[in-house]
């Protein structure tokens, strides 16, 4: 067999395009690979440089945050315990009751972060808002 | 006493000798006037030329002399071409004597390389197209890649009873560079296109020496794992060469081990040569196919360099397409002395080395892919 038909029948075409294109995208590869080497190496060769200034940096914004002010969250007991350290303060209330007067309890009593701690309450549902001001002890969500 | 003497003359070669033996001799002359007189690639040329004149003296056969008789010395020599061993060994020599930091200053001069090997699916075609097999068509193509080596290896698996005369073609064109190239670059580029200069390239560190054998090595063998025989050694010889601890196992491959491998490489194929076996209209197919995969690979890199110039800002001097093919150095030289031709302070040299290197690595990647086709 001679001629295109040769070429057609062996699958040379291709051969001839697949063969081409292998070998042009390896050297592409490899061209572009070696074009970086040097860049990487002398990244690698600045890397201490690199981490003092990293290190640096680091340092200055841990200086930096030192000396700003900053508003700290007061650490409150978890809800289960604020629940039961209320509970006795709102059993000696008449219910509905106002938040004043609970405030004023705790005050007495001297407990820790008191307006913060019935804010919680009221978040989580504990205290239930009447809507006339005055509010009442959920005592299912409180167990 | 008579009979005697009549039964020595006729196991004489004077008696045995036939006309193809005799345009043999001829030819393995040529070589040897080429290689010792014109100086063209004497290396290769001197051993293949005797070679030549040995392989066609006329012997009785069936005595094991011959090197197509087995058992014969010859024929143990001869193993080294037909497994492949020679030709990977000339790499190992080869990477150990290649200097690649032209081609790491300036890596784009690496699609020169690449695009010189269009020469090879370009003959593919043509082969095929004449009426040879594929795997015969597969091995005439890899003429194209300008690597003798190369070519050899890539004959020795697909087509074995090719290897004389693809061998004797791949090497002929190899020493016709100076004849073979001008021609084509003159004719595919103008006058100002050769004037333009080349920038120096950058300073190449040595690690990014060290650190390239090992990178090329897996990234193209990894693709074409066919190609291991020549790129795991030509970059392991590289690879000795640069890393700077071995410096004497990089000396004896770059001259002990290549001079051996090239001695018996050359001798054996020009051995191969024997005239009833090779002179046959097949060889001459071949080494027709063979000047135009040549021509076309030389033509493709230079084209490929003037397209390239279409998009670089910087542009490149198209000549240098011209030593994509793998012949080490002499494309390179040819590159640098065309231009040479017209401006006396152009230097090309270093810049024809990167493509010649990256040929290199091209063709082995292209024996490998057609290979792999036939697997």
């Amino acid at each position: 067999m001679f001629g295109f038909e040769n070429i057609s029948a062996n699958n040379g075409w291709a051969m001839a395009v697949v063969g081409a294109s292998i070998v042009f995208l390896g050297l592409v590869i490899l061209s572009f690979v070696i074009s970086q080497v040097h860049k990487i190496l002398k990244l690698w060769e600045q890397r201490d440089e690199f981490f003092n200034r990293y290190k640096k940096q680091a340092k200055i914004e841990e200086t930096k945050t030192v000396k700003a002010p900053v508003s700290r969250q007061p650490r409150l007991p978890s809800a289960k315990e604020l629940t039961s350290i209320y509970r006795p303060l709102v059993e000696q209330l008449k219910q509905p009751f106002e938040l004043i007067q609970l405030f004023e309890i705790s005050n007495k009593m001297d407990l820790a972060h008191p307006h913060l701690s019935i804010k919680y309450l009221q978040e989580a549902g504990v205290l239930i808002p009447q809507g006339d001001g005055t509010f009442t002890w959920d005592k299912q969500k409180a167990n | 006493m008579f009979d005697l003497f009549y039964q020595f003359l006729s196991n004489t070669g004077y008696f045995l000798a036939d006309y193809r033996q005799i345009i043999m001799v001829f030819v393995g002359c040529i070589f040897l006037y080429l290689g010792t007189a014109k100086k063209y690639e004497p290396l290769l040329l001197v051993p293949i030329g005797f070679g030549i004149l040995v392989g066609n003296v006329p012997f009785f056969k069936g005595f094991g002399i011959g090197i197509y008789e087995s058992n014969s010395v010859l024929h143990y020599l001869y193993f080294g071409v037909t497994t492949g061993v020679y030709p990977s060994i000339v790499f190992l020599g080869l990477g150990a004597m290649t200097d690649f930091s032209s081609l790491l200053a300036q890596p784009k001069l690496m699609l020169l390389g690449a695009a010189a090997q269009m020469g090879i699916y370009f003959t593919l075609l043509g082969a095929l197209f004449f009426g040879f097999l594929p795997k015969e068509a597969a091995s005439i193509a890899i003429i194209g890649g300008a690597d003798g080596p190369t070519s050899i290896f890539l004959t020795a698996k697909l087509a074995p009873h090719l290897i004389g005369p693809i061998a004797i073609a791949a090497y002929s064109y190899m020493a016709l560079i100076p004849v073979i190239q001008p021609p084509i670059m003159r004719l595919l580029t103008t006058r100002q296109e050769r004037l333009i200069r080349m920038p120096a390239g950058r300073e190449v560190s040595r690690q990014e020496l060290i650190i390239f054998p090992v990178v090329a090595v897996l990234l193209c063998c990894f693709l074409a794992p066919t190609a291991l025989p020549l790129l795991g050694m030509l970059f392991l010889g590289n690879f000795l060469k640069e890393c700077g601890v071995v410096n004497r196992l990089a000396n004896t491959a770059q001259s002990a081990i290549i001079d051996t491998a090239t001695i018996f490489l050359g001798f054996t194929v020009g051995c191969s040569t024997q005239g009833d076996v090779f002179l046959t209209p097949k060889s001459l197919g071949i080494f027709f196919l063979g000047s135009v995969a040549f021509s076309i690979a030389t033509a493709s890199g230079v084209i490929f360099g003037k397209i390239m110039n279409l998009f670089l800002k910087e542009k490149i001097n198209p000549l240098l397409g011209a030593a994509g093919v793998s012949a080490v150095p002499g494309s390179a030289r040819e590159v640098h002395l065309t231009g040479l031709k017209e401006d006396p302070t152009n230097f090309l040299l270093m810049h024809g080395m990167a493509c010649n290197s990256s040929g290199v690595i091209g063709s082995a990647i292209c024996a490998g892919i057609l290979w792999s086709f036939f697997i």
